[in-house]
């Protein structure tokens, strides 16, 4: 049997706990869940170091093509070839630090028009991939049973296809050199590998207790799939997407590099380095430019995904 | 190694960590007593996992019987028990009464009224009085909401919209359940895993439920917390009348807030009693196993200890007969083939052994 002076101890023991803990908490600030996100990429070094080369390269991206007009595609067969100059001979302001083409062209502005045009597809087409990929996947990964089976074995199907094979198909037979052509092409292939992802973060949460809490309050599903299911599912789709800009920027270039993407009279990345493939000896430095740019974009993608992916995930603590 | 063996960690709750001292029967005392009509039935219910297999994960190739069979009632303001150990079934059960997993047969009442019959706006409804206490307090805070989300959403979900209103609801729960008002717009990770216990109660709590299912509520916990949180369930229990089903695989944690105790063994019921009866007269030798692993806070006492030989048998592929007759120490040829039903024994103490009547008390021989 329990004295009093025993449980009296303990109840005053249990208090004292409980302040401590209280206390402990009181002292940090209150973080929300995008702070700790914000602190946590932050200390992601190359995570921020590739977030400023892709604002730069999509600041380049934005200004250059709309400063200098229509300079990337204006010919000047007496400039073939010229070197870099910011202004001209009679004294016009042209801005052609990487000097021109062999069709006299200005190579800083053609590839300012290039990153944009592939920046443009790349994100484009991810957010088809992502749209369709989330749907797809949420779908199949809450609702289970048939309904997963079937719209997993279409999956399969559609990872059974050669990709780049499909695009070709695709841009071949509905418009070749269109840009929007090329971005549904993407798309309509790629959202294979977000479907999974997404389908496979459900099936798991499903059985998470705060899920089945939230279903035990008598939640709607739809409810549940928004508030409970997505947000953490998103922290694998954000780092998807973001690998998935990459994937479309090169895939967008092959595809130009093969001649069935943006057509001659626009300027991708791929472009350019399929006019510049003639002239990899006398003139390397027009594949070098397009080349570093499509790298820095790939690696930068790359590296802001791992940030991401350190960053949205909640068991990762901050230490002050 | 024997799973009875893994009861005893959690076995310092016992003794006079307990507040106030109160008994089994005192408290049920309080509460009325036990005479009034049951609040919740359950009535043979089965859970079978189909295991499927095949080209397309069609054909059907047998079933793990999480639960079979088991049939029980709990009486308004009572708190039953439920052990056993890992695998028997019991959360799987809880799980089925919650409606959170579809039952195979049998049914479920609450207030006479079969939850298995539902319509969706009806089980919304019915989800009021029936809430839940998981296990894992790491899992069950999703990670993204603050702790006045949480707690709130049952009552947001049930139509207090207005956002003042819940919040001034959310922070008079966080008081009842210990915690401080001014961390209601933190987050879970913020928190210690009794705090973070605590929170999932308040969440149960929010829309006023009648009945709790406590799963495992305290096992994940350190053991000084747990008898923290075992003592604020008994409190609510006193303070909102609650009913809870307890489920736990320690029998010691178990002593303190049941009034009756049920023990499951490979998805079936084998012994339900009162609780000291069931502590002193154990009818069923699988609970008196479990009873000989509860530690006795006395270097001094030698106590028998009965160790289960082998490990629980797959519950796809039951033994024939009795379901304990593969370990247990008072096996004879009719348990092999016959299995026992499960039968008063003498003053409403429910086993289901054909030699109930020559189990002994612990430490007897």
């Amino acid at each position: 049997m329990v004295s009093d002076t025993t449980a009296a101890e303990i109840e005053r023991r249990r208090a004292e706990e409980a302040e401590a803990e209280s206390a402990d908490i009181d002292r940090t600030p209150v973080r929300t869940y995008w702070q700790l996100v914000r602190q946590r990429f932050m200390k992601h070094r190359l995570a921020v170091f590739a977030v400023i080369v892709l604002v730069v390269l999509a600041t380049y991206a934005i200004i250059v093509p709309t400063v200098t007009g229509d300079a990337w595609r204006t010919t000047q067969l007496f400039r073939d070839d010229a070197p870099p100059e910011l202004f001209s001979e009679d004294g016009e302001f042209t801005f052609a630090v990487l000097g021109y083409n062999e069709y006299g062209q200005n190579l800083f502005a053609r590839l300012g028009k290039a990153t944009q045009t592939s920046l443009t597809i790349g994100l484009a087409a991810v957010i088809i991939i992502v749209v369709i990929g989330v749907f797809i996947g949420s779908i199949a990964g809450y609702v289970g049973g048939w309904v997963d089976n079937l719209l997993m074995r279409f999956v399969d199907i559609m990872l059974s296809l050669p990709g780049l094979f499909v695009i070709l198909m695709i841009t071949a037979f509905f418009g070749q050199g269109n840009v929007w052509v090329v971005v549904f092409a993407i798309g309509l292939t790629g959202w294979t590998t977000a479907a999974r992802l997404v389908r496979a973060e459900f099936l798991s949460l499903r059985e998470v207790d705060y899920v089945q809490a939230a279903r035990a309050l008598g939640a709607s599903p739809q409810r549940i799939m928004l508030r409970h299911m997505l947000p953490p599912a998103m922290a694998p789709i954000v780092v998807a997407a973001t690998l998935g800009i990459a994937d479309s920027v090169v895939v967008e270039s092959a595809l130009s590099f093969l001649g069935f993407g943006i057509g001659r009279d626009s300027a991708s990345l791929g472009t350019m380095l399929q006019n510049a493939r003639d002239y990899f000896f006398s003139g390397p430095l027009k594949v070098v430019y397009p080349g570093v740019i499509l790298i820095l974009i790939v690696l930068s993608a790359s590296f802001l995904g791992d940030g991401l992916r350190d960053a949205l995930d909640p068991r990762q603590r901050v230490e002050k | 190694m024997s799973d009875a063996a893994m009861a005893p960690s959690d076995g310092v709750v016992e003794g006079e960590q307990m507040s106030g001292g109160q008994t089994t029967e005192q408290r049920a005392a309080a509460r009325g007593g036990s005479a009034a009509a049951p609040l919740l039935e359950v009535d043979n219910l089965v859970k079978h996992f189909e295991i499927r297999g095949g080209l397309l994960g069609i054909s059907k190739l047998g079933a793990v019987r999480a639960v079979d069979g088991v049939s029980f009632s709990v009486t308004e303001g009572e708190t039953l028990g439920l052990v056993g150990e890992s695998g028997c079934g019991k959360t799987t059960l809880g799980k089925v009464i919650l409606r959170l997993l579809p039952p195979t047969a049998g049914s479920v009442n609450f207030e006479g009224k079969s939850l298995f019959d539902l319509s969706s706006r009806e089980l919304k409804a019915a989800r009021r009085d029936i809430q839940v206490v998981f296990q894992d307090p790491y899992a069950s805070l999703n990670p993204r909401m603050s702790v006045g989300e949480i707690v709130g959403e049952g009552l947001y979900v049930h139509g207090m919209t207005n956002k003042r209103e819940r919040e001034s609801a959310v922070r008079d729960l966080l008081k009842r359940v210990g915690l401080n008002q001014q961390h209601i717009h933190r987050y879970p990770h913020e928190f210690s895993g009794g705090q973070r216990q605590r929170i999932g109660i308040a969440r149960a709590l929010a829309l006023r439920p009648r009945f709790i299912v406590c799963d495992e509520p305290v096992s994940a916990l350190d053991v000084s917390i747990q008898s923290q949180v075992l003592n604020l369930l008994s409190d609510l229990q006193d303070e909102f009348q609650l009913t809870y089903l307890f489920i736990a695989h320690n029998l010691a944690v178990v002593k303190h807030l049941s009034t009756r105790v049920g023990v499951m063994y490979l998805g079936k019921l084998v012994e339900l009693s009162d609780a000291d009866e069931l502590y002193q007269a154990p009818a069923h030798p699988y609970t008196k196993a479990l009873l000989s692993a509860i530690p006795v806070p006395d270097p001094t006492v030698r106590r028998e200890r009965i160790v289960l030989k082998g490990d629980l048998p797959s519950p796809a592929n039951p033994p024939s007969g009795c379901r304990f007759h593969t370990r247990c120490p008072m096996a004879q040829e009719i348990c092999k083939v016959e299995e026992p039903p499960l039968r008063d024994v003498g003053g409403g103490h429910m086993s289901a052994c054909h030699f109930a009547e020559e189990v002994t008390p612990l430490g007897s021989e």
